[in-house]
């Protein structure tokens, strides 16, 4: 059971992160649920590529050939994390031109095209 | 649809999610028990491959080196899309955003001089973890992004000249333009000899070099260079006006 | 030009002229920019066309970094699987890229010159997509292609409904993004490898369990979510209401195609092994799921008034017949989808740049507004008309063949039904599009009604002299709804897509051609069924579709019998509330959606 743990928290996060979305009254908060939905998926990323007794994937000090965890995923996970960060900021400069624009940070209020 | 409705939807909507994952997710090796030929294979032989000890960084910049140039790109498209987004209109709402700018705090010594000691030693080691990218954990994007904190906490040591000197100089479009148009060109460059787009063709070296494994380490460089530059911007973009206010203030 | 020079550059070279332009932006002027990015994108319609005819008759592999798979069939490296179907794309891309970038030249927003480049990265990263043949690259290509877009869209920052269609553009897509890289890492850890071919041949023809169902389940929504299908959907019109027209091109023309693009290369390289024993259900979910799309899709279009959004939910209405396309999972109907995509594509962009150029003349967007203003603008109600026609698929468009592949196809599977979802398309769309000519260019009959949209972004997007059409904006318009016809008369054209199509199903193959380097196989030319049955439907569409136009411009003059015309257009009110605007509304519609297309899965494929 406790191998699938890693499993759960991923399917946990991912979840709370699309609820807060759903739930958001303020469009910062939306955007940083979007970011914590992110996270999820590094959780089972990681957890996948995780072997017992595996040491970091870098061989300046330990010979070729060490039982290593994968580093394939983390490279994945790497780049992910900036582009990530860069996402958000264009979201979010989004929500700041929202404010500065309509005044409000409210998607209830912002609803100007609908049907 | 009402908040409440909006919620109830998204509850059934979970009461089938839930159970999904939980089906699916079983049947996943357990955690530990990685199996996949992937990583066995890579880290048989990318040291031997590329004599570069830091098999992370060797599959993001060579063996699937193509994939970093994309995400690159999305790093780049996102900053063009906040400068558009950004970019100075007619009337710039010049109202509402005097009211919000409120003046600043007086900064403390200690911060004052902490921060401006701090920020050499960052720079240092900013440029340290950028440049190792073929042999330790670290590389282009690590490096980067601790570097382009630099200005940031010169900005929030008070010294807002100097921040502004440092963000708006014309080299840090070139940084971030040209890391970006420069992975690419590197990519392009490898076609002269013959081979395919992106393949390493500069000498390897020895194993544990400073200068090894060929085009790692410059793309690693690229990289760093191209994320300090862009960062720089992001925040120049989001920190435009205050900084405006802040410096008419100053005068 | 070698072709395994021009497929890397058919990315890099559009990528490396946005990095000069952005870093140059602030010295050279707007002229010399806007010059720079129409010479890009034309160079980059060459190399497409060069990749085009070079991958005509075999696919071409090509391996990044010179990384050929190991022994064995281990691939390291990255690949672009250049077939027929994805260089016919990335040729469509490039059109229609160049079109937008060409009309452009006249509007006048300043972007700092920051416009161009980022069309060149969004045009670059759908090439991209449409050649890659690896799990992770295409889903580095996916985010490329939609931060650009997110960008794009919220362009124009003086007023608040742009920011909000991008922002409910940007949160409904990145969650689709997530759910495909959980499905990325559920395969990579079933299989250990991205490589479309290595990952196929790992599941192999094992009977699919619970894990890879999840799989292609998330890679499904979130794919689809990016094509628009119904409930995935509600995002489009709200992007669509407010983007520049030249951007509207990109994304109705091609963007939302790609993502079915890529359900179909992902079922067929990955999964159509494993999911051998359950073809037959899982064509039903999808039809189903297509037939609903287009009927959401035609009644929403038909009760639009903003004329972007019509143009929307017909793009809607329209994806999901192409899903049908691909639902049904033999090559003839995939061949349909291609044909069906080029010329809906070009059509569409056309009629995209039609309404812009109403609303640089006009300064209006809305039917109601805009009723009457169009007189004296001929060319432009023609172009309008024959684009109506076009999307009911009536001969000489290049639709008509690509639905009569897809209904012969059905035929041949006893799901003929099929067929009358594509004239309940055909009739709804065109029929709004004729009612909105109608009232426009002609001034017939009394005002549309008003809606709660209808109003927005009624802002010229162009300066200067509002008396005539520019050549540059009507040049465009003209050309790419002239295409949509050409496509159609291209000879013998069903019989190479039905071809092309049959390699692109060919997954064992594949994975020989990707893993051990044998010899691509040639593709078969499949005989053409004579066209009659198509040619009746899609004129009885057709006639239909001016029915209904006709009926809901002269309502009040003739019968009362007609005031049903009058229903369809205010709408359905429960349909039109749930597009509400409000992001949290378009996640939890996905989240049902999942959360009902995996129940389906579960309860029929396992």
């Amino acid at each position: 059971m406790l191998n699938y743990l890693a499993y759960a928290v991923a399917a946990w996060v991912f979840l709370w992160g699309l609820y807060g979305i759903v739930t958001s009254k303020n469009l910062v908060h939306q955007v940083v649920c979007l970011a914590i939905l992110q996270t999820s998926t590094y959780v089972l990323l990681l957890a996948i590529g995780f072997k017992i007794g595996g040491t970091a994937p870098i061989f300046a000090d330990i010979p070729v050939g060490t039982p290593v965890v994968d580093p394939l995923v983390q490279a994945l996970m790497l780049t992910d994390v900036v582009v990530e960060a860069t996402v958000a900021a264009l979201l979010l400069s989004m929500v700041v031109k929202a404010n500065e624009v309509a005044g409000t940070v409210d998607p209830e209020e912002l609803r100007i095209l609908m049907g | 649809m009402s908040s409440r409705q909006r919620t109830t939807l998204f509850l059934i909507a979970v009461a089938g999610l839930a159970p999904l994952f939980a089906w699916g997710f079983r049947n996943l090796p357990p955690m530990g028990d990685y199996r996949g030929p992937y990583g066995y294979a890579v880290t048989q032989v990318a040291v031997y491959e590329r004599h570069a000890t830091d098999v992370v960084n060797a599959i993001n910049y060579d063996y699937r080196g193509f994939d970093t140039l994309g995400e690159e790109f999305i790093l780049f498209a996102s900053i063009l899309g906040v400068l558009l987004l950004f970019r100075p209109s007619g009337d710039d709402h010049k109202g509402k955003k005097q009211a919000q700018v409120e003046d600043a705090l007086p900064v403390s010594d200690t911060l004052r001089v902490g921060m401006q000691a701090m920020a050499g030693t960052m720079v240092i080691f900013g440029l340290y973890i950028a440049a190792h990218g073929q042999l330790t954990p670290g590389g282009g994007f690590q490096g980067g992004v601790i570097l382009a904190t630099v200005p940031l906490v010169v900005y929030l040591s008070g010294d807002v000249k100097t921040f502004e000197a440092i963000v708006s100089n014309p080299l840090t479009k070139l940084a971030e333009c040209g890391g970006a148009g420069g992975y690419a060109i590197i990519g392009a460059l490898a076609m002269l000899g013959g081979a395919h787009f992106l393949t390493n063709f500069l000498p390897l070296g020895k194993t544990g070099d400073l200068f090894s494994s060929g085009t790692i380490a410059v793309i690693s460089v690229t990289v760093g260079v191209e994320v300090t530059g862009g960062f720089l911007v992001l925040m120049r973009s989001y920190l435009r006006e205050i900084i405006e206010e802040r410096l008419q203030g100053e005068e | 030009m070698s072709l395994t020079t021009a497929i890397p550059f058919c990315v890099a070279l559009p990528l490396i002229i946005a990095a000069v332009l952005a870093l140059a932006s602030q010295w050279i002027g707007r002229r010399v920019c806007d010059t720079l990015a129409i010479g890009a994108a034309a160079c980059n319609v060459l190399l497409a066309l060069v990749i085009l005819r070079g991958v005509w008759s075999h696919p071409l592999i090509y391996w990044f970094g010179n990384w050929w798979p190991r022994p064995g069939g281990v691939a390291l490296g990255i690949c672009f699987n250049v077939d027929a179907v994805g260089a016919a794309l990335a040729v469509l891309t490039a059109t229609l890229t160049l079109a937008g970038l060409i009309y452009s030249w006249k509007i006048f927003e300043d972007t700092e010159n920051h416009f161009q480049p980022l069309m060149l990265i969004f045009m670059a990263a759908m090439c991209g997509f449409s050649y890659t043949g690896d799990l992770f690259n295409l889903f580095v290509f996916f985010e490329l292609m939609s931060v650009s877009a997110f960008a794009l869209c919220g362009l124009k920052t003086l007023e608040p409904a742009p920011l909000q269609g991008a922002f409910n553009f940007a949160i409904v897509n990145t969650v689709g993004a997530f759910m495909i890289v959980m499905g990325i890492g559920l395969l990579y850890a079933r299989t250990g490898a991205l490589n479309f071919a290595q990952v196929g041949r790992s599941l192999g023809r094992t009977p699919a369990d619970a894990l890879v169902l999840l799989a292609f389940l998330l890679i499904a929504v979130g794919y689809m979510t990016k094509a628009a299908i119904v409930p995935f959907h509600f995002w489009l019109a709200d992007a669509h209401a407010v983007a520049p027209s030249p951007v509207c091109v990109l994304f109705s023309g091609v963007m939302v195609e790609l993502g079915l693009y890529a359900v179909a290369r992902i079922y067929w390289t990955i999964f159509s092994g494993t999911l051998a024993a359950h073809e037959g259900q899982l064509r039903e979910i999808l039809l189903i799921l297509a037939t609903l799309c287009a009927v959401v899709g035609g009644l929403m279009c038909y009760a639009e008034h903003h004329l972007k959004r019509l143009l929307a939910f017909s793009t809607i209405s329209h994806a999901g017949l192409m899903l049908a396309g691909i639902g049904l999972l033999t090559p003839k109907a995939l061949g349909g989808f291609l044909i069906y995509v080029l010329s809906h594509g070009t059509i569409k962009g056309g009629l995209f740049l039609g309404a812009g150029i109403l609303l640089h003349r006009h300064q209006k967007i809305g039917e109601d507004h805009l009723h009457g203003c169009g007189r004296g603008m001929w060319w432009t109600a023609a172009l309008f008309a024959i684009g109506a026609f076009g999307l009911a698929g009536i001969l000489p468009f290049g639709t008509l063949l690509g639905e009569s592949m897809i209904s012969e196809a059905a035929k041949s599977l006893q799901q003929s039904w099929i067929a009358y979802a594509f004239v309940f398309a055909e009739v709804f769309t065109a029929g709004a599009v004729l009612r909105a000519t109608f009232r426009i260019f002609f001034g017939w009959g009394e005002p549309a009604p008003t809606d709660k949209s209808s109003r927005v972004e009624e802002k010229p997007e162009t300066e200067e002299t509002r008396q005539r059409t520019p050549a540059a904006m009507f040049l465009p318009t003209a050309a790419l709804i002239l295409l949509g016809i050409a496509i159609g008369a291209v000879p013998q054209l069903r019989g190479t897509a039905e071809g092309a199509a049959g390699v692109f199903v060919d997954s064992s193959h594949y994975a020989q051609m990707v893993l051990d380097n044998a010899a691509p196989a040639p593709p078969r030319k499949a005989p053409e069924e004579p066209l009659t049955s198509s040619i009746v439907r899609s004129s009885v569409a057709g006639a239909l579709a001016l029915a209904l136009a006709l009926g809901s411009v002269f309502r009040k003059k003739l019968a009362p019998a007609l005031n049903f015309t009058r229903s369809l257009e205010l709408g359905n009110s429960a349909l039109r509330a749930a597009h509400s605007g409000h992001p949290g509304d378009y996640v939890a519609w996905q989240s049902l959606g999942m959360a009902a297309i995996g129940g389906l899965f579960a309860w029929l494929l396992h």
